[in-house]
Order: C-alpha cells, then sequence, then structure tokens
C-alpha cells in the first residue's frame, strides 16, 4: 500500500494532523490501535495554563512568548510562539467542522469543573459542559447536582463540597430506571458508556427529563454527570428542551463520554476527506535507510508494507505504549528512534505523587523540524507529534491538548512545505 | 470506675491483638491502643509465609519447633486465613546437595514432616520451579494473611469486651513511685488528650517497643533490620518456594490468593529511621535477581508494587555490646528486670508464634493479677473460621457467583453479614478484587475504617492488578457520601492515599508500572484536578 502520508497513532495529534494533510489533498493512512488519551477526556482541551515555575498564565499566548524565552526544549518554543498563536487560532475550526462544538480563546483561559468540583484553567470546551469565566463566578446560586444511584464514577458530594465554597447552596438528586437495572444486574456495569447507552433510547431520556423537572423546583441549574449522548448526538439537546431550567454537565471518570464522541467525530471527519483510518492496527516494525524511512510494518498486515513518502510518529507517551520504560532506559519501540532521558531510575520521579515528576518530560530527541532522530542522525522523513514529544509536563504545565494539537498542525506545514 | 482496665495493651500488630484476645477470653477487662491502623507495621509488612519452621530447623532449633507447633494450631484457629500449600526447599547446581541431608535430620528432630523429591516430581507438581533444580524437599508450609488474621483476633476481643483505640498515640507511661500505673493518650483524630489506667501495661509495640520502653526509663535495645519484598501481579507458584541452604536474601517466594511475593533483603538500619522505609534501586535489583533462581518466570511478570518492614530484633541483654541478637520470643517482665512494676514487653518472634507470644503475656498477665483461667487460644476458632467453607458457601449462595469466592476468603464464615439485598449493594467498587459497595460499606461500620489505607487493609480494595486506579476514588465518594462533612477529608484521604500507593509503585516503575502511573496522573491530577491535601488534614 503506498500513501503520500503514514501517520501512526490515531489520538488527538494524529487525528488532527491526518485531517490537515487530507484538507490540503494528501492521500493519508491513519494506523490506529483504538483507545487514546480523548477516552478519559474532561471535555475541555487545555493550551497553556502554568509555566514549568508553577505560575499561572491567564493568557496562553503570552505564556507561550514567555516558554520561548525560559523552556527552550518545549514542543512551543521549537514551533515559535507566532506560529503557536496562527495554529491555536485554527484548532477550534477544525474541531468544529468536524463536528465538535467547542468555545474558548488562546488568548483567555476560562475554567471548566472537574468531576470533583474542582476548578481548571481550559482554552476549549465541548458546548454543554460547565465552565466559568472567573474561577468560582459559576452561573447559578442554588443547584440540583443529579446523579444515577450507584453510579461511582461522578461525586456530587465532593462537588457540593467545592461549589458550598463559593456560597452556592446545593441539593442532590438520585435516578434509578427499570433500563439501568438491568445494566446494574452485572456488578461491574454501572460505567459511564453502559449508562449513556440507556439514555439514548427516547423512552429513557423523557423519563430523565420528567425527573429533572420534578427535581429542579427552586433551583437555578441542574448538573448532569456527562452520561448523555453516546450513539446519538441530539441527546442532550433533546432533553434541554424538554426542561425549564439550565442544564449543565460536568465529566466522570473514564471512560470519557465526550472524548469518546470527540473521538469518533474526527475519525469520520478525516473518512470524510478520503483519508483511509485502519482501526484496531499497530505498527511493528519499519524498514529505514540510514536518513530515511521506506516502510512500515503492522500487526494486521503482516508482510505488506506501508509505503510513503512522510511519516509521522503520533504514538503517545508511555500509556498508550508510544514510548516504553525498561528498568535503565526509554525506548521508542517502533523505529527505536533516540530518545531524551536521563539515565539513573533515581532521578526519573521523587516519592510524591503530586510533584512534578521528571519521566513525563521524557520523549522523542527531534529537531527543529520536529524530525525524529536515530543514532544521532536524522531521519528526514519521520516527523514526531504529541504527547511523545520531550521538554514538557502535560498535567502540571496543563498543555497536553494543546502540543498535541499545536504540534500535529506544525508537523503537517512541514509536510506540506517540502513541496 | 471510667477509663480504668486490668490492662492497656500498646501496638495493634499480630501481638497485640492476640493478647487482647487472649486476655478478653481469660476475663481480663483490655484496653488496646495503636497510633495508627492495626497491621500497620511489620505485621503487614512481610511474606505472609505460614512457616513450618524449616527455615529454621538447622539454624535454630527451638524456633522451628515453636513454628511447626504453630503452625498446626492456626490451620484449626484461622483456616479462613491460611491457605495450605505445603512448600518446596529446592537445591541448585550452585548448592551443596549434602546440605539437604542435614536439613531433613533437622527437620525431623524439629517435629516437621518432610518428604524427600526428585527434580522431575518437584517440576510437576510446581511447574513454575526453576527447572535446573537438583534436589527439592516437601514441607507443610503455607501462605498466611496476616491482615485478616490480626482484625479476626480484633473481632474477638472486643466482642469478649476488649476495647481497641486506633489513632490513638501514647505520649507518656504514668509513673507512681515503682509503678506504671496507666497511659496518656493523644487522639489523632479528635485531636485531644486522655489518660487511661490499669493494672498492668503491655509493650506489644514491635520495633518501636524501645521508644515505648523509654518512657518508663527503661532501656531495651533494637536492632532495626529492614526487610524489603515485592509482589507480582499474579500467582506465579502453587507451593512455596525457598532456598534449601542457610537462609539469606531473597530465597523465599510466597503464593498467597492471586499474586506471589519474594523477599526479603536484609540491611541494619539507624532506629531514627523506622519510619522512614525507603526501597532503593538495589534492593528492587537483588530481588529479582535472587528470585529469578527460584522461579525464571519472575522475570517477565509484571511487579505491583514494592515495600519494606522492619523486623523487632532485640539485643541480648546478657550482651553489653548490644550487638548480639536474642533468638526468639523476647518476653520482659520490668518489675524483674528493671525493678518497674505492671509493665511487661513482648517482642522478638514472627507473625508465626503471634498466639504463642500473647499466651505467655497473657500467662504472665494472670500472675500479676492473682488470677489461675487456662488459656483457649489454642483451640478456639477465631471468627470467620467457626464454620466450613462449604457452609458459608450455602449461606451466601444468592451472592454474584465471582463475588463468592473473594468474599469467602476475606471474611470466612463472617462473609453472610455483608449487605448484598439489590443490585446495587452488589456493584463493584473494585474489578480486581471483586469488593461490592456492601463490603465497603460493612468494613466502614463494623471494622473501624477511618480512611482508605484502612480499607484496603480490609477489604483488599485497591491491592490488584490496577493498584486502586479508579477504586480508589470510587471509595472515597462512598466515603465521603456517609456524611457531607465528610468529603473534604474524603478527597484528603484520597490524595494521602495515591502517595501511599506511589511509595510502593516508585521502586519498580517501569514498564506497565509506569504506564499505569501516567495513566493515574492523568485522570487524578488533570481530569479530576485532585491536588495534594494531605498536609493541611493529616489524619483526623
Amino acid at each position: 500500500m503506498r500513501f503520500d502520508t503514514v501517520i501512526i497513532g490515531g489520538g488527538l495529534a494524529g487525528m488532527a494532523c491526518g485531517i490537515r494533510l487530507a484538507e490540503a489533498g494528501k492521500r493519508c493512512a491513519i494506523v490506529s490501535q483504538g483507545q487514546s488519551a480523548l477516552h478519559f477526556s474532561s471535555g475541555s482541551f487545555e493550551l497553556l495554563s502554568r509555566l514549568p515555575d508553577g505560575t499561572t498564565v491567564g493568557d496562553p499566548i503570552a505564556g507561550i512568548a514567555e516558554l520561548e524565552k525560559i523552556a527552550p526544549d518545549h514542543p512551543y518554543a521549537t514551533i515559535g510562539a507566532a506560529r503557536c498563536e496562527r495554529y491555536a487560532q485554527e484548532v477550534p475550526d477544525l474541531l468544529r467542522a468536524a463536528g465538535i462544538p467547542v468555545y474558548g480563546d488562546c488568548h483567555r483561559n476560562h475554567f471548566r469543573i472537574t468531576p470533583m468540583g474542582k476548578t481548571k484553567a481550559a482554552w476549549l470546551t465541548i458546548d454543554g459542559y460547565l465552565t466559568a469565566e472567573e474561577a468560582g463566578c459559576l452561573p447559578f446560586n442554588k443547584v440540583c447536582i443529579v446523579n444515577v444511584e450507584g453510579f461511582l464514577d461522578f461525586y456530587p458530594e465532593f462537588i457540593a463540597e467545592e461549589f458550598r465554597k463559593h456560597g452556592i447552596t446545593c441539593q442532590f438528586a438520585t435516578i434509578n430506571f427499570p433500563d439501568l437495572e438491568q445494566i446494574r444486574k452485572n456488578p461491574s456495569e454501572m460505567r459511564s458508556a453502559n449508562i449513556a447507552r440507556v439514555f439514548d433510547h427516547e423512552k429513557n431520556l423523557e423519563a430523565l427529563a420528567a425527573k429533572i423537572r420534578d427535581v429542579a423546583t427552586g433551583c437555578d441549574a441542574v448538573i448532569l454527570p456527562a452520561i448523555i449522548g453516546l450513539t446519538r448526538d441530539d441527546s442532550f439537546e433533546v432533553l434541554k428542551s424538554k426542561v425549564n431550567v439550565p442544564l449543565y454537565l460536568l465529566p466522570t471518570l473514564p471512560p470519557s463520554i465526550p472524548g469518546i464522541k470527540a473521538q469518533q467525530a474526527l475519525q469520520r471527519r478525516f473518512r470524510l476527506l478520503g483519508g483511509e483510518y485502519f482501526l484496531g492496527d499497530s505498527v511493528l516494525s519499519a524498514q529505514c535507510d540510514t536518513e530515511y524511512v521506506q516502510s512500515v510494518y503492522t500487526a494486521n498486515h503482516g508482510d505488506e508494507p506501508f509505503e510513503a513518502d512522510q511519516f509521522v510518529l503520533a504514538t503517545g507517551s508511555f500509556f498508550s505504549k508510544g514510548l516504553v520504560a525498561s528498568p535503565d532506559r526509554i525506548i521508542e519501540p517502533v523505529f527505536d528512534a533516540d530518545t531524551v532521558y536521563t539515565p539513573s531510575r533515581a532521578d526519573w520521579y521523587t516519592l510524591h505523587f503530586f510533584d512534578k515528576q521528571n519521566y513525563q518530560a521524557f520523549g522523542y530527541a527531534t529537531d527543529a523540524h520536529l524530525r525524529l532522530k536515530k543514532g544521532g542522525e536524522v531521519l528526514t522523513n519521520l516527523y514526531g507529534a504529541g504527547a511523545g514529544l520531550a521538554g514538557f509536563y502535560p498535567v502540571q504545565e496543563g498543555c497536553g491538548a494543546g502540543v498535541s494539537l499545536l504540534t500535529a498542525l506544525y508537523v503537517a506545514d512541514q509536510i506540506l512545505n517540502r513541496q | 470506675m471510667e477509663n480504668n482496665y486490668d490492662i492497656i495493651i500498646i501496638g495493634g500488630g499480630a501481638t497485640g491483638a492476640g493478647v487482647a484476645r487472649d486476655c478478653s477470653l481469660r476475663g481480663i477487662k483490655a484496653l488496646l491502643l495503636e497510633r495508627s491502623d492495626i497491621s500497620t507495621g511489620a505485621t503487614g509488612r512481610n511474606h505472609g509465609l505460614l512457616h513450618s519452621g524449616a527455615r529454621y530447623a538447622v539454624t535454630d532449633p527451638e524456633s522451628a519447633e515453636e513454628c511447626i507447633r504453630e503452625n498446626m494450631i492456626l490451620r484449626k484457629i484461622a483456616a479462613h486465613c491460611v491457605e495450605e500449600t505445603d512448600g518446596l526447599f529446592i537445591s541448585l547446581p550452585e548448592d551443596d546437595l549434602q546440605y539437604q541431608a542435614t536439613f531433613v535430620e533437622a527437620c525431623r528432630k524439629a517435629g516437621i514432616r518432610t518428604e524427600i523429591l526428585d527434580p522431575e516430581e518437584a517440576k510437576r507438581i510446581e511447574p513454575s520451579v526453576n527447572p535446573t533444580l537438583t534436589g527439592a524437599v516437601r514441607v507443610p508450609d503455607g501462605a498466611v494473611d496476616p491482615f485478616q488474621l490480626t482484625a479476626a483476633n480484633i473481632i474477638d476481643a472486643k466482642a469478649h469486651g476488649a476495647e481497641v483505640r486506633t489513632y490513638t498515640k501514647v505520649i507518656e507511661l504514668i509513673r507512681e513511685q515503682d509503678r506504671i500505673v496507666g497511659v496518656r493518650t493523644y487522639d489523632r483524630r479528635a485531636h485531644c488528650e486522655q489518660t487511661f489506667y490499669a493494672q498492668v501495661v503491655v509493650n506489644a509495640g514491635g520495633i518501636w517497643g524501645q521508644g515505648i520502653a523509654a518512657k518508663a526509663g527503661i532501656t531495651v535495645n533494637m536492632l532495626p533490620a529492614k526487610g524489603a519484598l515485592l509482589i507480582f501481579g499474579h500467582r506465579i507458584n502453587n507451593l512455596v518456594l525457598n532456598r534449601c541452604r542457610k537462609p539469606t536474601d531473597a530465597d523465599i517466594l510466597v503464593p498467597g490468593d492471586t499474586i506471589s511475593l519474594i523477599g526479603t533483603t536484609s540491611s541494619k538500619i539507624p532506629y531514627d529511621q523506622i519510619d522512614n522505609m525507603v526501597i532503593t534501586p538495589e534492593e528492587v535489583d537483588i530481588l529479582l535477581r535472587e528470585g529469578e533462581k527460584l522461579s525464571p518466570q519472575l522475570a517477565y511478570t509484571r511487579i505491583l508494587r514494592a515495600y519494606a518492614g522492619v523486623r523487632p530484633l532485640v539485643a541480648s541483654d546478657d550482651d553489653p555490646s548490644g550487638r548480639k541478637v536474642s533468638r526468639g520470643i523476647v518476653l520482659l517482665d520490668h518489675a524483674q528486670r528493671d525493678g518497674m512494676e505492671g509493665f511487661i514487653t513482648i517482642t522478638g518472634g514472627k507473625l508465626m508464634t503471634y498466639r504463642l507470644m500473647a499466651e505467655w503475656t497473657t500467662d504472665l498477665i494472670c500472675k500479676k493479677l492473682g488470677l489461675n483461667v487456662p488459656c483457649r487460644t489454642a483451640e478456639l476458632p477465631l471468627p470467620g473460621s467457626t464454620e466450613s467453607k462449604k457452609e458459608v458457601e450455602r449461606k451466601i449462595r444468592h451472592k454474584p457467583t465471582t463475588q463468592r469466592r473473594s468474599v469467602i476468603s476475606r471474611h470466612g464464615d463472617m462473609a453472610d453479614r455483608i449487605a448484598d439485598q439489590d443490585s446495587i449493594k452488589n456493584s463493584l467498587v473494585c474489578e480486581c478484587e471483586e469488593v461490592s459497595i456492601g463490603e465497603v460499606e460493612y468494613a466502614m461500620e463494623n471494622l473501624s475504617v477511618n480512611n482508605l489505607v484502612d480499607l484496603r487493609r480490609r477489604t483488599r480494595i485497591g491491592m490488584g492488578t490496577c493498584q486502586g486506579e479508579l477504586c480508589a476514588c470510587r471509595a472515597a465518594g462512598l466515603m465521603g457520601k456517609k456524611d457531607p462533612i465528610c468529603a473534604k477529608r474524603a478527597k484528603a484521604d484520597l490524595a494521602s492515599f495515591l502517595n501511599e500507593r506511589w511509595k510502593g509503585m516508585a521502586p519498580i516503575a517501569w514498564g506497565d508500572t509506569l504506564r499505569e502511573s501516567e495513566y493515574t496522573t492523568w485522570v487524578y491530577e488533570s481530569v479530576c484536578g485532585l491536588t495534594d491535601e494531605t498536609e493541611k488534614t493529616t489524619v483526623q
């Protein structure tokens, strides 16, 4: 099989890169194992929330300009602040075109509310999810937090405890229907995706609306866990139209319904643009010259090579096995490309879970075009994008989604500008 | 009179719990004080090996005899905590096969049943064993769950009138002339001081006993020896695997329920470091290198966590240098030894001999109180072991099949006390260990659970492959739900659980362990926005 570009990894970075290239008329393939970090998405995307020293960032683009000076190894610094701003401006349209309705401004972080009621900075948030323009400034004074009976991946009491700090009155309600009782028969099935399927049925959606109308009396708003609209897109809109009070969604513990929906939407968009999406397949090995990748081989296609002019490695970090840690080194398993890490394992982390852990900034060694290296030599047609890149702390800096999206667009530009 | 007891026991390990049970059964009014949760010291940080005594047969015949006697007793009285696996002492090409004869003879003298197997037979009954072995001896080793064992002793002690206060730290031994008459404590949750009086105070503080005795101005010289262990993600061996040679590092591989454990290293540490157990990369390397010699499968089995305990070894009273270690059980009557009435220290020994240590201690207490009541702990089964597994199975037939086995293994005949009337109570909080909402609620209400780590000790929640990745959060949710005011505490507790869990994972954080850790960081710190709230709230 021959393509213009083969992208390895179908998470946020791989998809965004594939969509951009396909929009430009390139013949692309994405090889994806299946699940990605989107499966535990919060419903929001972060661009930059904090500088490496912990300073809060209000304007992410201004923050990136600062990063360029103080963190030269950061992927944003490699791309440059000006280009970062351009890509950040393009991302909302890319997502909306795929059918992911988001709002937000790359010059001003807003705040999302977590499943535990905490406030975290965000760049873009999917419509329907509760956000605040200022931390602690919520659009209600009295709210009813609804949960499904026995659903343990959402924490009304924790949320209320945070809300009360801001003077908000909270009340609780739980829902239970015969169809929920069905999934409960298997003790391990009370998880978000199974519950969402129940509410995709019109009669259950109607019953939920009736319950909300009932419990909302005297409240300014009602909060629901993100268990609405897995197999259909209009569930939440339908639900809103049937109640007379503002409704907001909050994310749950994984699996994330907004994340799964976003993943599906991006896949659809890529295929619609003519991209070939190989789901449930993984790249096992590669055929390389000294400076050049010829082809890659996958689990499902055996000795039939995937050939291309350019390759993009967007396999993520440790969780998705884009990086593999052995007791003494960090390996990039497909190309055995060079990686950046500290040699002594004792330096990989501290004993405090909440500390900034060095291993999180390990990743592929790249040049200024984000091309990978092997044995110190640049592989001229292999680009890296997303969480597998080195030099940043996605959680502490609040920049995971942003790095994935911006490096994906940067790599797409590098590929398009080569010809 | 209020706050007045016959005896006060300091320390909620297996020994303290055993003394509390023995005393209560003999009609002595006991108060047990523990500064943290039960089983937090060496009790919960060892192999969980039901020693046959064979390990000590050659070097320490007295301990070997104690072990085999207690081994047989525990099989009867604590059946629900014991797995009768048997064990193999294997010889490898690098070992002297001559030692086997010495070993078998020593076992025979100690009363330990042995059976010499040829290597082929050994491989047949234990396929995971190193295939290059040159010989094997089968002995009645087994596995014992120290958390359950201690909990069962506590439950029985309470049922017979004992009072147990966890998270209560002894800050002073109250002295009147040459007699200890009580203790002053600090309640770490209510943040208040209290005073309790008794005729006898028992120091069962394990390695911390040196510090407790010091409060009475008495010197008990402990020689802290750190032992590190690794837990593997699935059960590798059916039988306990030992090396047939003089005991050394990392030469015991114990199966326990769904996991296997390799240990231990042994290194002397300064006494001021006993609360600061750090496992070094070198210790992990030794455990893996030596462990692979018992079973080569260890090389490619996932490690779940690393942990370390401190053996409460005591310096012999007859050695002024303080370097010579007392073997076996050490029972000190400070009236005789130091002229201090009303104060006893029980230490040394092993998990295996906790019951015997309790018996000796209670005998001495009886003498001091002028009582003449015989010990019955060798005959009376512990709660959980009063009915056979079959009978319990029958009682809980209506529970989901998958949960039955785990619930019985954790609670024995008490399994039917767990609510299961509807599907909500049966919903799983922890999938790895099959812990239901009903079981979590039962533990919170009946088993003195104060936080997530306590809950883990009672139910194994978060002990499975995922090490509490999502179930910790779910359980925190349930704990926060009990009382809205608890929500803040539950969040802090969750943060502290994650810190505690990470301490065990960091020494082995490569491969899948690092993958899980990265995922946990994303879910808790990023998605949930949880921050480290432990320092502000600590233990409440």
